[in-house]
């Protein structure tokens, strides 16, 4: 058996009379077997990583709100009446708590934490949907992030990632779309600013210069020139951009 | 379970007597045909048609063609007397993993081959077109998407949700009936946006065509929240005086339900009532 024989047999079952008379006539291999020995040993010194349980939590969590989520959806499709009566509820409640406000100077902790309660539900929804393998249930998620609350950062940050990465179109229409309601935010602005030069769909590069014209976005005619100057984009992206510019001078 | 098979050069060797562009057959079981079921297919050139049929399994057709050659590289004219019958530019790869049926382009990106392919009718579809000729997908009933670049989208007779994108054709959706509470998108570059939807659909609507019509025959109540008309006036500095209304529109069906966005760039969206 030659070295380079006993090296492969090194690596899988090293075993056999011919590897073991080559190991005893070699000395080069019997010290790289020492050494692959000593190799192993230490890999299994290696403490094995466990997910935290914060995992485990967190799943329970989106669970619950997932579950929570499709209960007011269908809630929502209930009787009027039941609208109704929680409608003249919510007047009555709105009125004590505009009498308690008017008392103390800002609404009481319950009510706060009710409507935070609620946000973060959304908030859950909207986020765990749109991890989902399936496109449709994505472009659910993104229809739940309307209903996030406009400085709900975590929210806005996976519509930017769904326009940037979302390897559906119409997934990255939706969420360029429910930016929109995200506009106050110069953050935002900038990440809509940034989207257009990677963004290779021209429907979805449209959408975005629209956005931008919405936002009144002066800072984005650079990148609207450029686009407008290159000949690799499409012609009805270039004539868009090159109005784009005209509506923002 | 994986099963993995190339409709390539070798099996159309072993059947010498085959006429050229005859198409080649091959059947792939679900691994638990009792359970949710997908089919994903992701091809370069070519048309997809996907079929629902009554039976178990999928069965893919492919007729190839002489494919497109990298730049530079011109295609061989078949010697006197001889035709293709294949080579790596055509070839199709099929797989199964997880009740989900892979068909794709085989060993060279550039293969073209038009598909025809028949799964049960309670399938999953998704097409990637990325070059692309015509997609038709029909007879299905669950989670439908579809992309293409250069043709037609056309989708009949289905049940459950639809996601369609073209950039350069026309979509063409008639749906029988809705997955309540599913979102569903359609848009396209350059092409018109056609769309049947049952009587009784719930939904709220998302209109936007830069340079189109929107025609339907729905009781659409538009928002009358929807964007006011900007104006423009430069008359002072001797231009012209503009009143612009908003190109989206929004509204709701049957007093509203899960979202509904039709997205179009050059091209017109009709909306009808099945």
């Amino acid at each position: 058996m030659t070295c380079e024989e006993a090296r492969i047999q090194m690596l899988g079952e090293a075993e056999g009379k011919d590897f073991a008379a080559h190991l005893s006539s070699c000395e080069a291999c019997r010290n790289e077997v020492a050494r692959i020995g000593t190799l192993w040993q230490s890999l299994d010194l290696l403490p094995v990583e466990e997910p935290s349980g914060k995992v485990r939590e967190r799943f329970y969590e989106m669970l619950a709100a997932y579950r929570q989520g499709l209960a007011s959806a269908e809630s929502r499709k209930a009787y009027r009446w039941g609208q109704l009566a929680a409608a003249a509820a919510m007047l009555a409640v709105g009125l004590g708590v505009g009498y308690v406000a008017r008392g103390s100077g800002q609404p009481p902790a319950e009510v706060s934490q009710l409507r935070e309660e609620v946000a973060s539900m959304r908030q859950l929804v909207a986020l765990s949907l749109m991890q989902q393998q399936s496109a449709s249930e994505r472009l659910r998620g993104v229809s739940w992030a309307y209903q996030a609350e406009p400085s709900d950062r975590e929210v806005l940050g996976a519509l930017v990632t769904a326009v940037n990465q979302d390897t559906n179109v119409n997934v990255r229409l939706a969420a360029v779309d429910a930016l929109r309601r995200f506009a106050a935010s110069p953050e935002i602005r900038r990440a809509v600013v940034d989207a257009l030069p990677a963004q290779t769909t021209p429907l979805v590069q449209v959408a975005l210069i629209d956005l931008l014209v919405d936002f009144k976005d002066r800072n984005a005619a650079e990148a609207l020139t450029k686009l407008a100057a290159n000949r690799d984009v499409n012609d009805g992206v270039r004539q868009q951009a090159q109005w784009a510019l005209e509506k923002l001078q | 379970m994986k099963k993995l098979m190339m409709l390539s050069a070798a099996a159309l060797l072993a059947a010498p007597a085959a006429l050229p562009q005859d198409p080649q057959k091959a059947t792939v079981a679900f691994s638990d045909p009792s359970r949710p079921k997908k089919l994903v297919v992701d091809t370069m050139f070519g048309s997809v048609t996907v079929r629902g049929y009554n039976g178990q399994e999928v069965i893919v057709e492919t007729t190839g063609r002489a494919g497109i050659r990298p730049r530079g590289r011109k295609e061989a004219e078949p010697p006197a007397g001889m035709h293709r019958i294949g080579g790596s530019y055509s070839g199709v790869e099929i797989t199964e993993e997880s009740n989900t049926v892979k068909v794709s382009n085989g060993p060279s990106p550039f293969a073209a081959a038009d598909l025809v392919i028949q799964v049960p009718v309670q399938t999953s579809v998704s097409v990637n077109a990325r070059v692309g000729d015509s997609v038709t997908i029909e007879n299905i009933t669950g989670e439908i998407e579809a992309n293409n670049m250069n043709g037609q989208v056309t989708i009949t007779n289905v049940s459950g949700s639809v996601m369609a994108h073209s950039m350069n054709g026309k979509i063409v959706a008639n749906i029988n009936s809705v997955t309540p509470d599913k979102a569903m998108s359609f848009s396209t570059m350059n092409g018109e946006i056609d769309v049947t939807l049952p009587a009784s659909i719930k939904a709220n609507v998302k209109l936007k065509t830069d340079h189109g019509d929107i025609f339907t025959d729905f009781d659409i109540k538009l928002d009358s929240k929807a964007a006011p008309p900007q104006v423009e006036d430069n008359r002072k500095r001797g231009g012209r005086y503009r009143i612009q209304f908003d190109r989206g529109t929004s509204g709701t069906i049957n007093g509203g339900g899960p979202e509904i966005q039709f997205t179009t760039f050059n091209g017109s969206i009709l909306i009808h009532k099945k």
